[in-house]
């Protein structure tokens, strides 16, 4: 050690210095052909779907599963943008937020597009939520879908009831201690709006804030719970309510899937959004992510998950049952059995759609949010 | 000596005060930062705690303490008997029945909670046998606020049960069987010799329950549905559906305020050290 000049202390510092060089020059080494990490809602993170994935590329695909956009989309913000390949998020953020702010990269028009001439006739080329502003770039793929208003137990209040009363039936104040709420509380403010007669889906005054703080305060404190779609949708089977927001067929398939048709998602007549609509619907866009280093295998999962049966897997992957685009296609739709169908209300699909305003970005959702968040407590308290 | 263990001791403490210090640093640094931000490099402000003290706030915070409060005050009293049997007169079925509350804790919080749902809901097991076997109707009783303390009764049982019977255990036999001979009575020596004497596990089961009960979540939602509204949850909407973090942390540092203010109380009441018989 002396013949070199060296000392302990010298290869140490060496050792540290090349330590320190080396993890500043490993992100640009890193090879991350077999591997992909996803942000979604769940379904894609099961492993019906995932694993053929995994065994065709030999891949290590790690997928997370959060249950509200807002996180997804701050989590990017936040600086995740190197660590996640795919985002799926519903279908207002990749055309209104993750675009403009640089979160998301393009898809090859020329490769993707011609999956949606094969999906359901409401996502033909150029689908607007899978496009820009400018209408040039494509920025995601579209899959699963559904109405999004209330579910009701038809055993207790019919279709044809819950759909002409629509949004009123939370305020009648008979219905006090009948309803749960759905602990999904971005979809809450819309609904809350709806059931205060406004649009949630613009600007709103100061008058129609403090209408919407009252409704919020009366909806929380007739609510005989706040909980999740297990707990809503057993509660509804049990009979210790009949009803609840935010629903729809997303929630309400799991337990018609287990023999509980009675229970049905409901898509109002009438309501106060454009054109009198009153219910609201979604659409999950998946688009790849601005990351700097992106696995390759980003856009071949895209791909691999438009394939029929993939799809279909999709629809029916653990936890909710929802419909997907590629229903349009015999190959399929031939997969989906009568029971199957039924849990996902496909026999009404198409007109609760027609009802429904596509789910969109609230302007002053942050005010609303504090707002209906500081009534759930207040009427928690009594 | 004591500084060579110190410095071989000095990489793992590191590591400890890493792990333990730096995610509460970084709590209470977003807790200064201008509300619904993500860094944690902007000029500091202290928006956050002026918003939760002009805010409803106090209502969460009252209620996740009261919940705490009642949970420990009702263990305390369920617990003492319980622990004195285990450690004194249930003999060879002793470690059967601390193998029984043991159990539970093998199993996820959240799926005994959702066991409990199904035991109490309308038309379930047990309202639902009444029904069919006797034609009792009943009213539910879950998603109310009493099955929310009874929830956490149940989940923080065995932290104030344990450290009861530790305690209860360490009185020894011969100070009471003198106190017998003395011609104290069964409750002079209840009160003047196991009470005192078993104070040490008493105090960490009130201690340890209390920290726990107050970062409930799970009772209120599951059990609860939400009828009310306990800090924790009011942290995690912050963080989640508002994307308020710095609101969130703030909400956090105050509930590590309260506890902790709580616990060094405590403490200052009941030197642990002395209790335990060190000086």
């Amino acid at each position: 050690m002396i013949k070199h000049g060296s000392s302990r202390r010298n290869f140490i510092q060496g050792s540290a210095a090349m330590a320190t060089a080396f993890a500043t020059v490993r992100p640009a080494l890193a090879d991350r052909s077999n591997e992909l990490n996803i942000l979604c809602w769940e379904g894609y993170n099961s492993a019906q779907v995932l694993d053929p994935f995994r065994q065709s590329t030999g891949a290590t695909v790690k997928a997370e599963s959060l249950t509200n956009d807002p996180t997804m989309i701050n989590r990017l913000r936040a600086g995740e943008t190197n660590v996640w390949d795919l985002i799926n998020v519903n279908n207002p953020w990749a055309r209104k937020v993750m675009w403009p702010e640089g979160l998301i990269k393009e898809l090859d028009r020329a490769a993707f597009e011609p999956f949606f001439d094969r999906m359901l006739p409401a996502f033909k080329p150029p689908y607007k939520w899978a496009m820009d502003d400018s209408g040039e770039h494509l920025l995601g793929m579209c899959q699963r879908f559904g109405p999004y208003s209330f579910v009701v137990n038809t055993d207790k209040i019919s279709r044809a009831t819950a759909e002409d009363q629509g949004w009123d039936l939370w305020n009648d104040p008979a219905n006090a201690g009948k309803y749960g709420i759905l602990e999904s509380d971005d979809w809450n403010v819309f609904n809350v709006c709806c059931i205060a007669g406004i649009d949630p889906f613009r600007v709103h005054t100061d008058d129609e804030v403090a209408k919407f703080g009252e409704v919020a305060k009366a909806v929380f404190g007739g609510a005989k719970l706040v909980g999740d779609i297990a707990t809503n949708n057993q509660a509804l089977v049990s009979g210790e309510i009949d009803f609840h927001l935010t629903g729809g067929t997303y929630s309400v398939s799991p337990a018609r899937a287990d023999g509980a048709v009675q229970l049905r998602g409901i898509t109002p007549n009438k309501g106060p959004m454009e054109g009198g609509k009153g219910g609201i619907s979604w659409i999950e866009v998946t688009s790849m992510v601005n990351n700097p280093d992106l696995s390759p295998l980003a856009p071949q999962f895209l791909q691999y998950v438009q394939d029929p049966a993939t799809a279909h897997t999709v629809a029916f992957a653990e936890g909710t049952f929802n419909p997907v685009a590629q229903m349009a296609n015999p190959d399929c739709f031939s997969l989906f059995t009568a029971a199957e169908l039924d849990a996902i209300q496909w026999d009404s699909l198409e007109e609760e759609m027609a009802k429904s305003i596509e789910y969109d970005i609230v302007p002053d959702y942050d005010r609303l949010l504090d707002i209906m968040t500081s009534a759930k407590r207040e009427a928690s308290a009594g | 000596m004591g500084s060579l263990g110190l410095r071989h001791a000095l990489p793992l403490l590191l590591f400890l005060l890493l792990g333990f210090a730096a995610p509460l640093l970084a709590v209470i640094g977003y807790s200064v930062m201008p509300e619904r931000t993500f860094g944690l490099w902007q000029a500091p402000t202290l928006e956050n705690y002026v918003n939760v003290f002009t805010s409803t706030s106090w209502i969460s915070f009252l209620t996740s303490l009261t919940f705490a409060g009642l949970t420990v005050v009702i263990l305390a009293f369920a617990c003492y008997p319980i622990a004195f049997g285990l450690a004194r007169t249930f003999g060879r079925w002793a470690p059967f029945l601390t193998l029984l509350f043991t159990i539970p804790l093998f199993v996820s919080e959240n799926v005994r909670m959702y066991g409990w749902v199904l035991f109490f809901i309308k038309n379930g097991l047990m309202l639902g046998t009444l029904k069919s076997l006797f034609g009792f109707e009943i009213e539910s009783w879950l998603f109310t606020r009493g099955m929310i303390l009874l929830g956490m009764v149940y989940v923080y049982l065995p932290f104030m049960l344990f450290p009861m019977t530790l305690g209860i255990a360490m009185v020894p036999k011969e100070t009471r069987d003198a106190a017998y001979d003395l011609g104290a009575s069964r409750f002079q020596v209840f009160r003047e010799v196991d009470l005192p004497l078993s104070m040490p596990g008493i105090v960490i089961g009130l201690l340890l329950s209390f920290v726990l009960a107050v970062g409930a979540i799970a009772e209120a939602k599951v059990l609860g549905g939400q009828r009310a509204i306990p800090i924790t949850h009011d942290i995690e909407i912050a963080f989640t559906y508002s994307q308020n973090w710095p609101l969130g942390a703030a909400l956090s540092v105050l509930l590590m305020l309260v506890v902790g203010v709580l616990v060094v109380g405590v403490l200052r009441r009941f030197d642990l050290d002395a209790i335990l018989g060190r000086r």
